[in-house]
């Protein structure tokens, strides 16, 4: 089958590997209608998630139809339509019993990888790194689904694949976050960052009870998507735009109730502290870049909720706790708990109650996905959201 | 802590106070420190089963092959005792082991008594508070050099670790009914730093099949 393949840092190939096998009596095969790449996606493309290896198949965003199953499966044959939530779960383990999904116990081969760099050990991911897991990716023809009793999700009504694709992250992503974000009716919501998350969690939090939403990017394309949903918006690129302080005459003074970092490690800054992370994460005495959290932290109110649903992949440097001690806020954070959210969220797709496939402005092959990688990180071709047909030109 | 493990091979009475245990009269005990020539690996696991099936899916020994890595043949010999062979790469390991205590749903004590393996252990099944599962606990000692561990971790999977992953691997059995693995799915070609890596990720040593 064709594949999108981790090649080095900055290096996507599209190759011809061995087809997936069911290895384990819970697996099933699903041969891929559609998949996408994550913004999460960039920070492997960019290096910074340790313990990817070359060869490896991306992707955790994907959907299709049940190829084969495995002697354990018992609601899925072959034929059924199904979106796959990128987060592996047992369904038996305490956590998956606590509804933690995201922190299941049994789905990660490769725990102790986890264990020495972290302590502990999450779930297993598909195509992130063998740190989660090793899983071979969904950028491909077909993929390899563990513990299939528990996460796919059937789609029994004819919504097209565009329409369901992103109940496998960003969608169930942006959601967890406005939940997270504690939103009582009436509330003032931030989000920092109007990617594919941003924009769920601007219409999520809307649909909790928000009522306004303040959006802050700096690409023309996201901002303008964030308007049509309601959301004002503040561009922090703009030279006499100061964001705490746009927070502040938004909010009569006092902050947001809350705020939502769907940023991540990879924050820019045109700010000096942008420079000052850059230094330090190329010399290696600091991870990540924080200058979102180190805002967010500073702009909420007193006892405010700060939400974080932004990658972060290590060490943190200039954090500013002590702000976050003072006003007593409350910090909520983590993968998503992806199978609490995936059938409630398609009952409000099917009622109409909203479209994700707004987002998409690329929709390309499998080997154009190595092109696009690149393009969407240096944010060019105004890219919202990169839709892949594995299937298109595979004749050709 | 006077203990049947340390006293090797003729062990004095097996005391009634588990060596595996990590409390003793309220307070926590830290597991045994390495010395030249031994080395110890204490490590748990919560388990969502009964202290009654977790006993039984231990203590049936031919049935190890299916969780335990490189462990490719067991052979009940007697009550209380069985024969073990292991793969490990190009060499194959043989020994017998003894079980030394046996209290059904609770604890089983064991050790080696000749071979190419000096071993022993004990694992201990306790109610976790609160009614939150089973408390697996494992205590192994091994007769060996920490060089000797040192090189078993470059070329594969040295047995303190190889403890904590059977441990790993007894749980999602218990839990979910298989081994989670990736060994056998698609992949480009690793090149040449990919393969040094793959000890290190634990690739080299064959996930058990789960099953017997």
């Amino acid at each position: 089958m064709k594949a999108v393949c981790w090649m080095g840092k900055s290096k996507v190939e599209t190759l011809t590997v061995a087809d997936p096998k069911l290895l384990n009596p819970h697996d099933a095969i699903i041969k891929i209608t559609k998949t996408a790449i994550c913004g999460s996606d960039l920070h492997l493309y960019d290096g910074f998630i340790p313990t990817m290896e070359s060869g490896d198949i991306l992707g955790h965003e994907f959907m299709g139809v049940v190829e084969e199953v495995g002697k354990e499966v018992t609601n899925l044959r072959r034929g059924d339509r199904v979106v796959i939530p990128f987060t592996i779960a047992c369904g038996n383990c305490l956590f998956c019993k606590k509804k933690i999904w995201a922190a299941c116990d049994n789905s990660n081969p490769n725990a102790h990888l986890m264990e020495a760099a972290y302590g502990y050990s999450g779930s297993g991911l598909f195509g992130y790194s063998h740190m989660m897991g090793g899983y071979a990716g969904g950028q491909a023809q077909y993929a390899r689904v563990p513990f299939a009793n528990v996460g796919p999700l059937k789609i029994e009504s004819d919504l097209p694949d565009e329409k369901v694709l992103f109940l496998s992250d960003i969608f169930p992503t942006g959601y967890m976050a406005a939940e997270n974000a504690q939103i009582q009716s009436g509330d003032t919501v931030a989000v920092w960052g109007c990617g594919p998350v941003g924009q769920f969690a601007i219409a999520s939090a809307f649909m909790l009870g928000a009522a306004r939403v303040i959006a802050i990017d700096r690409l023309p394309e996201r901002l303008e998507m964030a308007r049509s949903l309601g959301a004002i918006t503040v561009d922090y690129s703009e030279e006499d735009v100061s964001v705490l302080t746009a927070l502040k005459d938004l909010t009569g003074g006092i902050g947001p109730d809350a705020c939502i970092d769907a940023v991540g490690l990879e924050a820019h800054s045109a700010q000096l502290q942008g420079t000052y992370d850059k230094v330090k994460v190329a010399l290696m005495m600091e991870t990540d870049r924080p200058s979102v959290l180190r805002q967010a932290i500073q702009a909420v109110r007193k006892g405010g909720t700060l939400s974080v649903p932004g990658v972060y992949g290590g060490l943190l440097d200039k954090v500013p706790f002590g702000a976050a001690f003072g006003k007593g806020i409350t910090m909520k954070m983590g993968q998503t708990n992806m199978h609490n959210y995936m059938k409630p969220l398609l009952e409000r797709i099917e009622k109409g109650q909203i479209d994700p496939s707004y987002i998409i402005s690329h929709r390309i092959t499998l080997e154009q996905a190595p092109e696009m990688y690149k393009v969407w990180r240096d944010k060019k071709e105004n890219v919202t959201k990169i839709v892949i047909d594995p299937w298109a030109n595979a004749a050709a | 802590m006077s203990s049947a493990l340390k006293e090797k091979p003729y062990a004095e009475e097996v005391p009634n106070n588990s060596p595996a245990s990590v409390i003793l009269n309220g307070r926590y005990l830290p597991p045994p420190e390495d010395k030249e020539g031994r080395l110890w690996v204490r490590t748990s696991a919560l388990i969502q089963a009964s202290a009654d099936d977790l006993y039984a899916m231990w203590r049936n020994v031919e049935a190890a092959p299916g969780w335990q890595e490189q462990i490719t043949h067991v052979t009940v010999t007697g009550e209380r005792t069985s024969h073990w062979v292991m793969q490990a790469g190009e060499k194959t390991i043989e020994w017998d082991s003894e079980i030394l205590a046996d209290e059904p749903g609770r604890r089983i004590a064991w050790r080696s008594i000749g071979g190419d393996s000096d071993n022993a252990g004990e694992v201990i099944f306790e109610e976790a508070p609160g009614g939150r599962g089973i408390v697996v606990t494992v205590l192994q000692a091994f007769h060996m050099g920490k060089l000797a561990s040192a090189w078993e971790t470059f070329t594969g999977r040295n047995p303190k670790q190889a403890v904590i992953e059977n441990l790993r691997h007894f749980k999602a059995l218990a839990e979910t009914g298989e081994i989670p693995r990736t060994q056998g799915q698609p992949h480009e070609d690793r090149g040449f730093i990919g393969k040094i890596k793959a000890s290190t990720y634990g690739e080299k040593v064959p996930t058990p099949s789960g099953s017997n």
